[in-house]
C-alpha cells in the first residue's frame, strides 16, 4: 500500500460556522494505480490532492504515507517524504520564468542535492525521453502551453517519485495536446508510476484505472 | 545550488532594471555616504595616533576661578618647571617646557621664508618620537640648535645638505641646523610645527620671558609630559592638583588646579566649562555618525520596501520551490543570498562613489583621507559592513516571502493581506521622519550661522589689512612705516595692536579703582595698541576721547569697552584711573580717557569680554593695521604696500590677512556642519524619494485593474492621481508630526550652547513639512499620473 487516508476532516471557521472542505475521506491507494479524482467545482478535489501532495494540512484523520503517520511528522519531515516521493503538475505549469527547460528540470535534483555530473545526466536523459533537446535553452514563456505541461511533467518525473499528482493537467491545453498529455500519463502508469489526477473531463477520467467522485467534501 | 540561487538573482535583477536602478543604486549611495562618513570618523579618532607614546603624553591645565567663573587653559606659569623637577620627576619620564607656536621668519642665505614652529626643551623630540630624516634626534642639546621639518629644510636648502648650516631666526639669532625631521601629518595636534629650537634660547633672548622665571602670577607658558610607565594620568594629577596653590599663596584665591589634559582627548575633547571636561568635536563625531547610519538604514529601508512589496510576483516562485521540495530555511538563505549580492554590488558602486568624491569631500572637510586600500582592517570591516547591510535588508523579506504557503499561492488565490502592507507603511513613515528632521535641522543650522554672521561687530573689517611684525628688525620703525604707507596714498589710516583684531591674546587682572567692591577679581581683556587704532578700525568712541598725538600724558592712558564699563560698575569712567596692586615695582595707574563700542575679537556666538586697550608706549605691536583706500581696489592698494614693506625689509617674506577673511575663520567649522550635514540631507531625501517612486510604480502596477475598472466607470485623470497620492501623502504628514517635536528637542539643544543664538520660528517646521510634502507629491505623481492616463481596455485585457 503507498497510502493510505483515514477519516479524514478539513474545515475552515466561518462567521461561526465550520464549514467543510472534506468530510470523513476514507481512500486507500496502491502502487501502480491511476487514480481520477471527479466532482463539481467546489466539491474539495484540488483539497484532496493537496492534503495528499502533504501541501495542506488537514484537521483530523490519519494519513499514512508508505507507512509513515504523516499527521504526525514535523514540517521539515513532512517536506523531505514528498521531495522524494512525489511530483507535482500543475494545472498551470508553474515553471519557474527566470529559468530555462534546462534550469527547471534540474532544480528539484538541486534540492535533493543530487552531484553535479549525475544531475546533468538525468537532465539530459528526461529532455531525450521527453524530445525537448532543442528547447533546453529556451524560457518558459517561449515555449506553446503543451510544450510547457510537457516541461512540468518532466520535471515532476525527473526524480523518480512513486507518486504523481496532477491538478487538471490538461486545463489550459487545447483537446489536441490534452490528449498527448493523457497519453504521456497512461505510458508513465504502464511503467509503474502511481498517479492521481483531478479532472473535469470524464474522456480523461478514463484513462485511470479508477475513479473517485465528490461531492461537497464527500466520497460519493 | 548556489550557482542555481545566482541565476535567478541575477536575472530576476535584469529582468526589473527599474527596480534594480532604485534598489543599488539608493543603497550604494547609501553605502557611500557612510562610507566617506566612516572614514571620516576615523580620521578624528585617530588623531594624534602618529605619536607612539600618545597614551602617555598629556599638557599641564589650569583652572582657575574669578568670581566665581572657573576658567580652563593650557598657559601655566615658568616657576612650575622648577617646582616639578624638583619634589615629582617620579612621576613623570619625560616633561618639557614650550613657548606657544608661532609664525616665525627664517633665512638662510638669500631664501627667507616664515614658518611657524616652537621652542621647547630637549627632550622633546624623544618624547614625541620624531622621526629623524637627517641628524640627530637629541638636536636640541645646545642653546643655538633647530630642528626642521622635511618641507621646510627643502624650502630653505633645496638639493643641498642642511645638517650643519647655519640659519638665522626673525632677523636675531643665528641658529644651527641639527636634524630634519619627517613632516608631522595634518592629522595631529603638532602639524603645525614646521620648526623647534631651543627653549633656552627663548629664556635667554626674551627679557620678559626671563623676567617670568619666577613669577607665578605669569601664566603665559606651556608644558607637557610623559608621565612614567607605573603610573596613570588620573594618579598623577591628583598628586600635581594644588602644587601651584601650596607654593604660591599670592594666588591661592584664585583656587589654581592643575591636571593632566592627556593627548588622547586633546582634539575631541577640549571643552571645559566651569573647570568641568564637556566634550568638543566628540559632538561632531556622533552627529556624522548617526547622520550615516541613519542614511544608511533609509537606503536599506528601500530595499527592504520594495523587496516586501513585489513579494506577490515572487510568492508563485516561493509556492513552487516548496512543492518541489524547499524547505524554509533554504529559501531563506536563497533571498538573503539575493540581497547579500545586491548589497555587494551596491558596495562595489558605493567604493567607485567613494573615489570619486572623496577629493571633494576632503576639501569640504579639510581633511587628508586616503582611501585606506591598503588596510586589512578596513576590508573586514567592509565585509561585515555588507554582512550586515545584506542581513539587515534582506532579513525581512526573506523572512516574510519564505512564510508564504505553497497551496495559497499555487491556487492563485493568494492575496497579501490587509494589513501586509502596514510594515511598509511604518517603514515609510520612519524614512520621512528622518528625513524632515534632517531638513529642519540643517536649517536651522544655516540660520543660526546666518545670525551670528549678521551679528553687528564693532568695527569696520573690510578693507583692513594686517601685516604681521614679530621680528627684531621692526623695533622702532611704527612711525617710520606709517608714515611710508599713509604717503603712498594707498593706506588712510594705520595702527599696530598686541594681537590681531580677531583674537585676544592676554587677559589682565590686578587692578584697582575708586569704588572696587570688596573681593571683586577682575579678568579684562588686554590688547596693547597705538594712537590710531580705534580710527584705523572705524571703531566707535562712545564716551571721552581716543588717544591723542596732542598729549603726551596718554602715554599711560586706558580705553575700556562698554561692556567692561559695566563690568567695572563704573558710572563715569572717564577721568578714573586703573591702578595697578602689585607691591614691587607696580606701573604707572592707568588713566581711563574714553570708551570705545564692544568689538567682536572673538566668538561671534558669546557675548564681547570686558576689555582694556592700553597705550603701546613700548613698541610690543605684533601687527600693522591697515586701513586700505578705498578709493582704489584692493590689489592696487597691496601691490604699493608690499613694494613699500619689501623696500624697508628686504629680510623678511611680505606676508598679509585681510581681517574680514580672518574673521570669516571663525564660521569655518560651523559652515563645514552646515554645509556637510546639507549634503547628506540633501541624499537622505534623495534616497527617500527614489524608495517612494519605486513603491508608487508598484502600488500603480498592483492596482492597474482597479485603475481600469474605476476609469471604465468614469474616474478621471485627476481621481486616480488623487486616489493614488493620497495614501503617500497621508504618511508624509504623519512623519512631519513626529519629526517636528524630535528636531525642535534635539536642535534646541543644540542652540543652547551658543549665547548669541537665534530664535527657533514656526514657519521653519511649517516650510520643512511644505518641502516635504511638495517633494512627495512631485515623486509620487511621475508613476501616478502614468497610470491613470493608460488605456482601460489595455490593463483589464492582460487580466
Amino acid at each position: 500500500m503507498l497510502l493510505q487516508l483515514k477519516n479524514i476532516f478539513k474545515w475552515v471557521n466561518s462567521g461561526g460556522q465550520r464549514i467543510f472542505l472534506l468530510k470523513d475521506i476514507n481512500l486507500n491507494v496502491h502502487e501502480g494505480e491511476f487514480i481520477s479524482v471527479m466532482g463539481p467545482s467546489g466539491s474539495g478535489k484540488s483539497t484532496l490532492l493537496n492534503v495528499i501532495g502533504m501541501l495542506d494540512a488537514f484537521d483530523e484523520g490519519e494519513y499514512q504515507f508508505l507507512d509513515e503517520s504523516v499527521h504526525d511528522l514535523r514540517e521539515k519531515n513532512r517536506a523531505n517524504l514528498y521531495k522524494e516521493y512525489i511530483g507535482f503538475v500543475f494545472q498551470s505549469y508553474h515553471l519557474l520564468d527566470d529559468l530555462t527547460v534546462k534550469e527547471n528540470l534540474e532544480m528539484p535534483l538541486l534540492y535533493k542535492k543530487v552531484k553535479g555530473p549525475e544531475r546533468k545526466a538525468m537532465v539530459a536523459d528526461m529532455l531525450d525521453r521527453f524530445n525537448i533537446v532543442g528547447k533546453k535553452d529556451l524560457f518558459p514563456a517561449q515555449l506553446s502551453g503543451g510544450q510547457q505541461q510537457l516541461v512540468g511533467i518532466a520535471r515532476a518525473l525527473i526524480s523518480s517519485p512513486k507518486l504523481i499528482l496532477a491538478d487538471e493537467p490538461t486545463g489550459n491545453l487545447n483537446s489536441k495536446q490534452g490528449e498527448e498529455i493523457m497519453e504521456l500519463f497512461k505510458q508513465l502508469n504502464q511503467e509503474g508510476v502511481t498517479i492521481i489526477q483531478v479532472t473535469h473531463s470524464e474522456k480523461n477520467a478514463a484513462y485511470g484505472s479508477r475513479t473517485i467522485n465528490l461531492l461537497d467534501g464527500r466520497m460519493v | 545550488m548556489l550557482k542555481n540561487y545566482l541565476k535567478i538573482a541575477w536575472r530576476n535583477l535584469a529582468k526589473n532594471k527599474a527596480y534594480t536602478a532604485i534598489n543599488v543604486g539608493g543603497l550604494a549611495l547609501g553605502m557611500a555616504v557612510t562610507l566617506i562618513i566612516g572614514l571620516w570618523v576615523e580620521d578624528e579618532l585617530t588623531h594624534n595616533k602618529y605619536f607612539t607614546n600618545k597614551d602617555r603624553i598629556a599638557q599641564i591645565f589650569q583652572s582657575q576661578t574669578f568670581n566665581g567663573e572657573t576658567g580652563t587653559g593650557p598657559a601655566i606659569p615658568r616657576p612650575l618647571e622648577k617646582a616639578f623637577r624638583d619634589g615629582y620627576m617620579d612621576n613623570f619620564e619625560n616633561l618639557v617646557m614650550s613657548s606657544w607656536n608661532n609664525s616665525q621668519y627664517l633665512k638662510y642665505g638669500e631664501t627667507s621664508i616664515s614658518r611657524t614652529g616652537n621652542f621647547i626643551q630637549r627632550e622633546a623630540p624623544d618624547m614625541f618620537d620624531l622621526k629623524i630624516l637627517k641628524g640627530e634626534k637629541d638636536g636640541l642639546r645646545e642653546v643655538n640648535s633647530i630642528m626642521l621639518n622635511e618641507s621646510t629644510a627643502n624650502a630653505l636648502f633645496g638639493d643641498e645638505d642642511p645638517i650643519g648650516k647655519t640659519i638665522e631666526l626673525n632677523s636675531q639669532y643665528d641658529m644651527m641646523v641639527t636634524a630634519v625631521y619627517e613632516d608631522i601629518p595634518v592629522n595631529n595636534s603638532f602639524s603645525e610645527t614646521e620648526f623647534m629650537s631651543t627653549w633656552d634660547a627663548y629664556t635667554n633672548s626674551q627679557e620678559w620671558v626671563k623676567n617670568a622665571e619666577n613669577s607665578w602670577g605669569n601664566n603665559s607658558f606651556q608644558m607637557f609630559v610623559q608621565i612614567a610607565d607605573n603610573t596613570s594620568m588620573d594618579r598623577v594629577t591628583s598628586i600635581i592638583r594644588n602644587v601651584k596653590k601650596e607654593l604660591d599663596p599670592d594666588t591661592e584665591e584664585f583656587n589654581p588646579q592643575l591636571f593632566l589634559f592627556p593627548m588622547k582627548d586633546w582634539h575631541l575633547r577640549s571643552n571645559f566649562e566651569n573647570g568641568k571636561q564637556v566634550g568638543g568635536r566628540i559632538k561632531y563625531v556622533w552627529l556624522f555618525g548617526i547622520i550615516g547610519a541613519f542614511v544608511l538604514l533609509l537606503a536599506c529601508i528601500n530595499f527592504m520596501n520594495l523587496s516586501t512589496a513585489r513579494s506577490e510576483k515572487r510568492a508563485k516562485e516561493v509556492g513552487i520551490r516548496k512543492s518541489i521540495g524547499s524547505q524554509r530555511n533554504q529559501l531563506i538563505n536563497q533571498f538573503l543570498g539575493e540581497s547579500f549580492l545586491v548589497v555587494l554590488f551596491a558596495f562595489l558602486i558605493a567604493i567607485l562613489l567613494v573615489l570619486v568624491f572623496l577629493s571633494g569631500f576632503n576639501e569640504l572637510a579639510r581633511k587628508e583621507i586616503l582611501f585606506p586600500w591598503g588596510e586589512v582592517n578596513f576590508w573586514l570591516i567592509s565585509l561585515g559592513f555588507i554582512l550586515f547591510t545584506a542581513l539587515l535588508a534582506g532579513s525581512y523579506p526573506a523572512l516574510y516571502l519564505s512564510s508564504f504557503r505553497p497551496v495559497d499561492v499555487l491556487k492563485g488565490t493568494f492575496k497579501a493581506g490587509k494589513h501586509s502592507s502596514l510594515p511598509r507603511k511604518i517603514l515609510v513613515v520612519f524614512q520621512f521622519t528622518v528625513s524632515v528632521a534632517f531638513i529642519i535641522g540643517t536649517v536651522i543650522v544655516m540660520q543660526q550661522i546666518n545670525h551670528a554672521k549678521n551679528r553687528p561687530i564693532g568695527y569696520d573689517r573690510e578693507g583692513l589689512v594686517q601685516i604681521p611684525t614679530f621680528s627684531q628688525d621692526f623695533t622702532g620703525k611704527y612711525e617710520l612705516m606709517r608714515n611710508e604707507f599713509l604717503a603712498s596714498g594707498a593706506v588712510v589710516e594705520m595702527s599696530a595692536s598686541s594681537s590681531p583684531t580677531t583674537r585676544i591674546w592676554s587677559n589682565r587682572s590686578g587692578y584697582t579703582w575708586e569704588g572696587k567692591p570688596e573681593g571683586f577679581q577682575e579678568d579684562l581683556a588686554w590688547t596693547a595698541v597705538t594712537h590710531e587704532y580705534a580710527s584705523s578700525l572705524n571703531l566707535k568712541i562712545v564716551q571721552g576721547r581716543d588717544f591723542s598725538r596732542e598729549f603726551p600724558s596718554d602715554s599711560s592712558a586706558v580705553l575700556l569697552n562698554e561692556t567692561a564699563v559695566k563690568y567695572l560698575g563704573l558710572e563715569n569712567p572717564v577721568g578714573m584711573f586703573l591702578k595697578d596692586d602689585a607691591e614691587e615695582d607696580p606701573d604707572e595707574p592707568l588713566k581711563i580717557i574714553g570708551v570705545v563700542e564692544d568689538m567682536i575679537a572673538q566668538s561671534p556666538y558669546e557675548p564681547v569680554k570686558q576689555g582694556m586697550y592700553v597705550f603701546d608706549k613700548y613698541g610690543m605691536g605684533a601687527y600693522y593695521n591697515l586701513r586700505l583706500n578705498p578709493k582704489q581696489s584692493a590689489s592696487q592698494n597691496m601691490a604699493i604696500v608690499e613694494r613699500i614693506f619689501v623696500e624697508h625689509f628686504p629680510n623678511i617674506p611680505f606676508q598679509f590677512d585681510f581681517v574680514d577673511e580672518q574673521y570669516g575663520e571663525k564660521f569655518a567649522a560651523e559652515e563645514r556642519i552646515g554645509r556637510l550635514s546639507g549634503i547628506f540631507t540633501a541624499l537622505a531625501i534623495l534616497i527617500s524619494c527614489l524608495g517612494l517612486f519605486g513603491l508608487t510604480s508598484f502600488v500603480a502596477e498592483q492596482r492597474t485593474k482597479e485603475i481600469g475598472v474605476r476609469k471604465v466607470l468614469g474616474a478621471s485623470v485627476f481621481n486616480v492621481w488623487n486616489m493614488l497620492s493620497r495614501d503617500f501623502l497621508k504618511l508624509v504628514t504623519i512623519s512631519c508630526f513626529i519629526a517636528m517635536p524630535i528636531s525642535y528637542y534635539v536642535m534646541n539643544g543644540w542652540l543652547q550652547e551658543y549665547p548669541y543664538r537665534v530664535i527657533l520660528k514656526w514657519w521653519i517646521f511649517a516650510l520643512a513639512m511644505i518641502g516635504a510634502m511638495l517633494v512627495t507629491v512631485l515623486t509620487v505623481s511621475f508613476q501616478a499620473i502614468r497610470a491613470a492616463k493608460a488605456n482601460p481596455v489595455k490593463s483589464l485585457r492582460t487580466e
